[in-house]
């Protein structure tokens, strides 16, 4: 059986500080295109209308989606920056189970 | 070596792995030469632009205006609507190809004088420079005791930096908000909630990036600098250090040479390394973190000069060039690029001069599918929406055809009076003969033309719905 890499420095050790700003910026950069593709195509009022926030102001409109979309596209972030550490340990685990 | 391979980061660079963590900041000593004062003009041309052209406006309208609650953006006379989007993906496709254009003939022209990132660092460096002096001063406050000196220098460093950063962020909101209502709001005291927000959000990113981030945006967030170097090929020019005329340095050129032992031109001075933003040494070859900004060409003819060398030890060269190889400046990519250019910037000019500032949207109503009326006539009612997207204003007169002796009800002809840059919506009954309907659905036309300016005028069709004729 092939030995398994599990005490290799792996990606898990990449500086935290460097993960945020991984996760944070590729993120912004998608929210920005998004941002401005989806309001040529929706008035952030008529869309506050539909919703029944009558009252948002049109530049309150265009913050709450330009934010919306940053929390999406970081949150899809996030979970390729959870995804991409290699699952060693739990393989490991779980044939460890078998051979018992 | 390829360029494509671009060398890997030199000793003391290779902290990748504790990228942003333990940066080591890079004090940059002050260049003069022929590209510092390019690199100076292009700033002071480009923020000019920037902070004067929100405050240049035109017959009552701001020039450059990017107005997001009328959704309209105002460019120089001309009003975009976002249904004119296709112009301003003409426009980023050719700032793109001439991106790629410049990088193949000259490397990363945009990075070292054109690039926001590049122009708002060196505005801030020369900031830092003003209070706390050139690089190595900077050097000595730093490492120095944190005594008076330090707290009033830094302090007065960053209080000029927070006040650009707000005058850069209320400039940037200006482009969204018309700047002399936001500026009479701020006086008053009076700003919305929103304009608030994004004047300091705006600020805080131009503090963070160019007061601290600086050269790691461009070595580790720059999308660009990743994939510039699929522009570069042996034609390219780039900045390079002349290793056959350069090596081997010595201190002691000079001495060297008079005992007979083989000494390259460069005096290993150290300086092409003091003065690069990026904190690079060119001597070790084409680099990624290179931003081609030249100070290092700079300061090496500076000190060529002195000792009584040929200048460009240090130079904008290609790979061909060094090897003595004939240069290649017009090549079959720089046509492509140039053609392509060429071919978007003509039908995006060619679409915005024939284009008609005049949109019209039919709606037909849909609670009823016709009528009659009193006089046996058959009625369709619809609601037409004209928007005038000329900068001024027009009377249109609106008309119908298609259908024998088919008529705008009440008026034979309809006139409506709209505003530059406003949305009339007229509501209107048309009525037909019911001899004249053959189908159950007829297509019709609506006319709408301005009274001052025959040629500003659509021709819209629309559906009209009769019984059929038995």
């Amino acid at each position: 059986m092939p030995t398994l890499p599990v005490n290799k420095p792996a990606l898990q050790e990449v500086p935290i500080l460097q993960s945020i700003i991984s996760v944070l910026w590729p993120s912004f950069l998608v929210a920005s295109v998004g941002t401005v593709v989806f309001f040529v195509l929706f008035n952030p009022i008529e869309l506050a209308g539909l919703l029944g926030f009558p009252e948002l102001s049109p530049l309150a409109g265009y913050t709450a989606g330009f934010f919306g979309f940053w929390l999406l596209t970081s949150i899809s972030s996030s979970l390729t920056n959870h995804f991409r550490k290699p699952s060693f340990r739990a393989q490991s685990k779980g044939s460890h189970d078998i051979e018992q | 070596m390829s360029s494509n391979d671009a060398a890997a980061p030199s000793g003391k660079n290779s902290d990748d792995d504790d990228l942003y963590q333990k940066h080591k900041k890079v004090y940059v000593r002050e260049v003069h030469g022929l590209f510092a004062t390019l690199r100076n003009a292009a700033m002071v041309v480009l923020l000019g632009l920037y902070y004067g052209l929100a405050w240049v406006s035109w017959n009552g309208q701001q020039v450059v205006l990017f107005d997001l609650p009328e959704r309209k953006f105002h460019l120089f006379g001309l009003i975009f609507w976002p249904q004119d989007f296709i112009y301003l993906s003409a426009l980023l496709i050719i700032a793109a190809i001439a991106l790629f254009m410049f990088t193949s003939l000259a490397g990363r022209l945009w990075c070292g004088y054109a690039c926001p990132q590049t122009v708002w660092t060196e505005i801030y460096m020369w900031m830092e420079r003003l209070v706390e002096g050139d690089g190595r001063k900077q050097k000595k406050l730093d490492e120095g005791k944190h005594g008076s000196n330090y707290v009033r220098k830094k302090a007065g460093k960053h209080a000029l930096w927070i006040a650009f950063s707000l005058w850069t962020g209320f400039t940037f909101v200006g482009y969204f908000t018309p700047i002399r209502e936001l500026a009479d709001s701020l006086i008053t005291w009076n700003l919305g909630p929103w304009e608030t927000f994004w004047i300091f959000f705006y600020s805080f990113a131009t503090y963070g990036n160019a007061g601290f981030m600086r050269e790691q945006v461009c070595i580790y967030m720059c999308p660009y600098a990743r994939f510039q170097s699929a522009m570069f090929d042996r034609d390219t020019l780039v900045i390079s250090y002349d290793e056959k005329r350069g090596e081997p340095r010595s201190r002691k050129a000079k001495k060297n040479a008079t005992e007979g032992e083989k000494a390259g031109d460069c005096v290993d001075c150290g300086l092409c390394v003091q003065v690069c933003p990026t904190g690079i040494d060119i001597r070790d070859g084409l680099q990624y973190q290179c931003i081609g900004c030249a100070a290092c060409v700079d300061v090496c003819d500076e000190v060529m000069e002195k000792v009584g060398r040929p200048k460009g030890l240090v130079r904008y060269t290609t790979e061909n060039a060094l090897e003595g190889k004939p240069a290649h400046i017009l090549r079959p990519r720089v046509f492509i690029y140039v053609g392509i250019i060429t071919l978007v910037t003509g039908l995006l000019l060619y679409s915005i001069l024939t284009r008609t500032p005049l949109e019209v949207d039919i709606l037909r109503d849909r609670s009823a599918l016709f009528t009659e009326n009193d006089m046996g006539m058959i009625e369709n009612v619809y609601n037409l929406k004209v928007i005038n997207m000329d900068a001024k204003s027009h009377e249109f007169t609106i008309e119908v055809e298609g259908l024998e002796g088919i008529r705008i009800s009440g008026d034979k002809m309809l006139r409506v009076q709209v505003e530059s840059g406003a949305i009339a919506e007229v509501p209107l009954r048309v009525e037909v003969d019911p001899e004249s309907i053959k189908r159950r659905s007829s297509e019709i036309f609506f006319n709408v033309q301005a009274t001052d300016q025959p040629d500003l005028m659509q021709h819209e069709p629309g559906k009209f719905i009769g019984p059929v004729a038995r």
